[in-house]
């Protein structure tokens, strides 16, 4: 009888590999309340040790940005690490990690889970045999730290800027020279000048890298990541393999991490920022009015000429931005008020 | 133990061995870590090589091998390295071990530009081993000298151990820059203290020009020579450092204003014709592609390592771990030093100290403090016979007739120094502390 | 083979030197161009193998081997040829389906302005080890001609390469 079938399964054990794309060590991504580790072993322990999840950070197995091909080719059953480093195989990834000018984290979280976002996302993934989950998510990021202030649109021309990603091209249409440098480059390039400003995540992990001894002038709301999904990427010939109640397991254990994840970076931010500004002579503040107001324009553009690229890409930016449209007019009646309180 | 613990002990040994019978060192590295990991989990894991390949092949930071190797092979072909050697040894007057400390100074300037350990080796040898051979240089000395002098760079910032060790012990990048330079001077120093000892009591070893040769030179030539010779190869490292400091590159890509620099003088000095650039670019690719060859080889043994478990074996060690912060730290020392015999640095502080590093922050120990000595001790694997990356870059480059016995032997006194350095440190901390709160950083 | 992984090293300093200076002078930085910097590391490795091999360029441990006879080098040579067949074979093969793999992904960079193609830059990999294994199978070959006459001297092209400077 079935009962007696899904009972024997269930007593099977389950070792998978994850890979991470971040470095031993680090907070957050791979370490900490809500991280990856956290969340293999209360993985672990929910499942009674049934599923047994080892944990690589980068380097460790494979190198930072080789998950996806792993996981897609079976070797590695699990992938931890942000959709948009996939661009260049699929570019519609990009959305389900952030978009500038895009869903704040309630908005994100409520198109993936209730917006069809998440279903959009298998879909997506679906032809590479993969399967993929929220895992995270930082919070709302910051513009960057630059040397000198940055007061009218014309002093962006001829920044130079380290900048990744979708946000890069859209500083480089207002005329900042972007530069891709790998993490360990960035404190030496920026303290030095050779660049003039530089992008990474916010405050708790900016004060990690010390570029708050570099520059000064920290720029706070991160228009180019209003939010930062961190993917949970599974091998789906690996994921249908799994009885029901492990996938579940699977799925609840993420939604823990993706709450205690932005949860430890808020407060962490909250304390990071205060102590960078009290204590360090920050300058922190968000970018002028017009400049924001021009970065939104280029924005704009530049997503809707990507999306009438690519069809996958305009399937998605239109839920996107449909969800969008209708949060933002219930999140400008509720939230935004209330911040003003 | 277990099979698999067996089976990462007989890959260590196989990898030894192929190596000692002669097999290039390469080969040895991959072949065990195929044998041993097939052995032990099959060939599933072994679909993930092409992705570490990838990584190598693609890593950043390794620009600076062929920039720097391009520079190194440059200056040699249009004899701006000799010339310079020789005129420093004349300058040097009498002092027996003159040539010695011009290494040891050029690895520090180099070691301000790069944490490349390849690069540095590689380039600092070929610039100077065929230049003190001919002037009678002990080639142990020598091969001490140069490999000592080019691992230099690990510690005097900018480094990758530091860079990768910022991540582990979670103190920003700009923080262990400012604490290693301190040490990374007393090291160099040390190393130059000992060379002068040898001058005076060994100088047989470190021979200066015979007083014959050099009363040949009149001193206005002498000093037109340091004009001519060794102010444009000066300049070059000005221009690396330089390029750095003054913000027109970062680290990696400063490397690029050395060669281009490099390229500048040989056509200056009229060494420059497209043979030469031909000679130049072959023996930049033989010399890249050595180095490459090692790291490429290096990732099936690493694979292996960590797929039969040696990871755990690792850190089983730490159930031996002693009470109290003094043997603890003394403790780390040595499971560092003896993983450096047979693993690759990167892998060493991968295992080792996330392991290791929470116990240290319940003993209150000064992380940064930590960190140099580890930075160290790391170090210090790049020159311990069997396994030392730094032996093996010079062994690539050396002239015929240096052997490893020549190498390995050499290399010794330098370890001990090292230890030396490492003892310092332990017993005034403030070495390392007091230049980052100095400064603010 | 040798002359393009030749040409790449010196395209790599100049590349390299003009993008800082390009920078530096007149704010100018294509990302593709960034991208090529690292991109021109693939050929000067993985086609530098073999070449290095050829010219006998490989570093090894010679303490015990330079105390050997003439025979059993030849013998030391001819397992290590064989060992880099192997290897050779093995990386290659496991490689091009990662290769296959990326090729059917259409793999790009993931930033805007980055390059295409990434499949190509990939393909050094197979190609590279590749050509290892045909070095290996040519010094087998050399080997095997020292082993059948260990009196003569080394055959001359081995000679002309192990003379020429590094
Ligand atoms: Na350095
Ligand atoms: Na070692």
């Amino acid at each position: 009888t079935p009962g007696i079938v899904s009972a024997a399964a269930s007593k099977e054990t389950f070792n998978l590999k994850m890979t991470n794309a971040y470095p031993p060590g680090s907070p957050f991504y791979v370490q900490g309340p809500g991280s990856p580790t956290d969340f293999c072993q209360k993985v672990g322990e929910m499942s009674g040790g049934r599923l047994n999840i080892s944990h690589f950070a980068a380097g460790e197995l494979i190198p930072a940005l080789e998950g996806f091909n792993a996981v897609a080719q079976g070797t590695v059953e699990m992938n931890a690490a942000n959709a948009y480093f996939w661009a260049g195989k699929i570019p519609a990834a990009q959305f389900f990690t952030t978009v500038p000018f895009g869903l704040n984290t309630q908005g994100m979280m409520s198109w993936l889970y209730h917006g069809g976002g998440l279903k959009l996302w298998h879909e997506l993934y679906e032809p590479y045999g993969l399967i993929a989950f929220p895992m995270g998510n930082t919070g709302v990021q910051m513009t960057g730290w630059f040397r000198d202030p940055i007061e009218t649109v014309s002093d962006l021309n001829g920044l130079k800027m380290r900048i990744p990603g979708l946000a890069g091209k859209v500083y480089s249409e207002l005329g900042v020279s972007v530069r891709l440098l790998p993490g360990g480059e960035i404190f030496p390039a920026l303290e030095r000048g050779v660049i003039d400003a530089a992008e990474f995540v916010g405050p708790y992990q900016d004060r990690r890298l010390g570029l708050h001894k570099a520059a000064k002038n920290y720029y706070t709301t991160g228009w180019h990541e209003p939010t930062n999904v961190t993917e949970l990427l599974i091998n789906k010939k690996v994921w249908d393999s799994l009885p029901k109640d492990l996938q579940m397991i699977i799925q609840m254990a993420a939604q823990a991490s993706v709450l205690e994840s932005l949860a430890w970076s808020e407060a962490n931010n909250a304390d990071a920022l205060r102590d960078l500004v009290e204590n360090e002579g920050v300058i922190a503040k968000p970018l002028p009015a017009p400049i924001v107001s021009r970065l939104k324009e280029v924005t704009s553009d530049t997503l809707s000429t990507m999306a009438n690229s690519d069809e996958q890409i305009k399937k998605v930016y239109d839920s996107f931005m449909a969800f969008k449209d209708k949060h933002s007019s219930w999140a400008s009646l509720s939230e935004k008020p209330l911040l003003n309180l | 133990m277990s099979g698999n613990e067996w089976l990462v002990i007989g890959m260590i040994a196989g990898f030894l061995g192929l190596m000692i019978l002669g097999v290039p060192v390469a080969i040895s590295l991959a072949v065990s870590g195929f044998v041993a990991g097939y052995l032990g989990f099959g060939t599933n894991l072994f679909y993930l090589m092409p992705a570490r390949l990838f990584g190598v092949v693609t890593n950043y930071t390794l620009l600076a091998i062929p920039l720097f190797v391009f520079m190194g092979v440059m200056l040699e072909k249009s004899k701006v390295a000799e010339n310079m050697l020789e005129t420093i040894g004349k300058a040097m007057g009498g002092l027996n071990g003159g040539m010695g400390l011009a290494i040891i100074l050029v690895g520090v300037l180099m070691g301000a530009s790069t944490g490349i350990v390849g690069a540095t080796v590689v380039t600092v040898g070929l610039l100077t081993l065929p230049a003190l051979m001919r002037r009678g240089y002990s080639p142990s000395v020598s091969c001490g000298t140069i490999c000592a002098s080019g691992t230099l760079g690990q510690i005097i910032p900018p480094s990758l151990v530091l860079i990768l060790l910022s991540d582990i012990v979670g103190e920003s990048v700009g923080t262990l820059f400012a604490a290693a330079f301190i040490p990374g001077l007393i090291l160099a120093s040390i190393y130059i203290v000992y060379l002068l000892l040898l001058g005076v009591f060994k100088k047989e070893l470190v021979p200066a020009i015979p007083a014959e040769e050099r009363a040949l030179i009149s001193r206005k030539k002498l000093i037109k020579d340091l004009f001519a010779h060794v102010m444009p190869p000066l300049l070059l490292v000005f221009a690396v450092l330089g390029s750095i400091i003054g913000g027109v590159a970062a680290p990696t890509e400063a490397a690029s204003m050395g060669a281009l620099g490099a390229l500048l003088i040989a056509v200056v000095a009229k060494g420059f014709n497209p043979a030469m650039l031909k000679e130049t670019l072959h023996g930049t690719l033989v010399i890249s592609a050595m180095v490459f060859f090692i790291l490429l080889c290096a990732q099936p043994f690493s694979l292996a390592f960590r797929g039969l478990g040696g990871d755990q074996m690792v850190h089983a060690m730490f159930d031996l771990l002693p009470g109290g912060e003094f043997g603890a730290i003394l403790f780390l020392m040595v499971v560092l030093f003896v993983l450096g015999f047979f693993l690759e640095w990167i892998e060493i502080s991968y295992i080792a100290l996330p392991m290791f590093l929470p116990v240290f922050m319940n003993y209150g120990t000064d992380m940064v403090w930590l960190a140099i000595m580890v930075a160290m001790n790391l170090q210090m694997s790049f020159l311990t016979p069997p396994f030392g990356w730094a032996l093996f870059f010079l062994k690539g480059v050396a002239p015929k007739g240096i052997t490893t016995r020549d190498i390995y032997v050499g290399v010794l006194p330098f370890v001990a120094l090292q230890l030396l350095a490492l003892v310092v440190l332990f017993q005034f901390p403030a070495l390392v502390t007091w230049l980052p709160e100095a400064i603010g950083w | 083979m040798g002359g393009l992984a030749r040409f790449c090293v010196l395209a790599l300093v100049l590349m390299v030197a003009t993008n800082v200076i390009l920078r530096y002078l007149f704010s100018i930085g294509p990302v593709s161009l960034q991208e090529l910097e690292w991109h021109l590391v693939s050929p000067i490795a993985l086609l530098g193998l073999s070449y290095s091999m050829k010219h006998r360029a490989d570093v090894r441990i010679d303490f015990l081997y330079e105390r050997f006879s003439v025979r059993l080098r030849a013998l030391v040579d001819l397992l290590s040829s064989l060992l880099t067949v192997a290897i050779g074979g093995i990386i290659a093969w496991l490689s091009i389906f990662y290769v296959i793999q990326s090729y059917n992904l259409n793999e790009g960079s993931p930033d805007p302005g980055g390059l295409a193609f990434r499949y190509l830059l990939k393909a050094f990999i197979p190609l590279g080890f590749g050509l290892l294994l045909l070095q290996g199978v040519a010094d087998c070959f050399r080997a095997l001609i020292q082993l059948r006459n260990p009196d003569n001297a080394m055959p001359v092209a081995a000679q002309l390469t192990a003379e020429e400077p590094v």
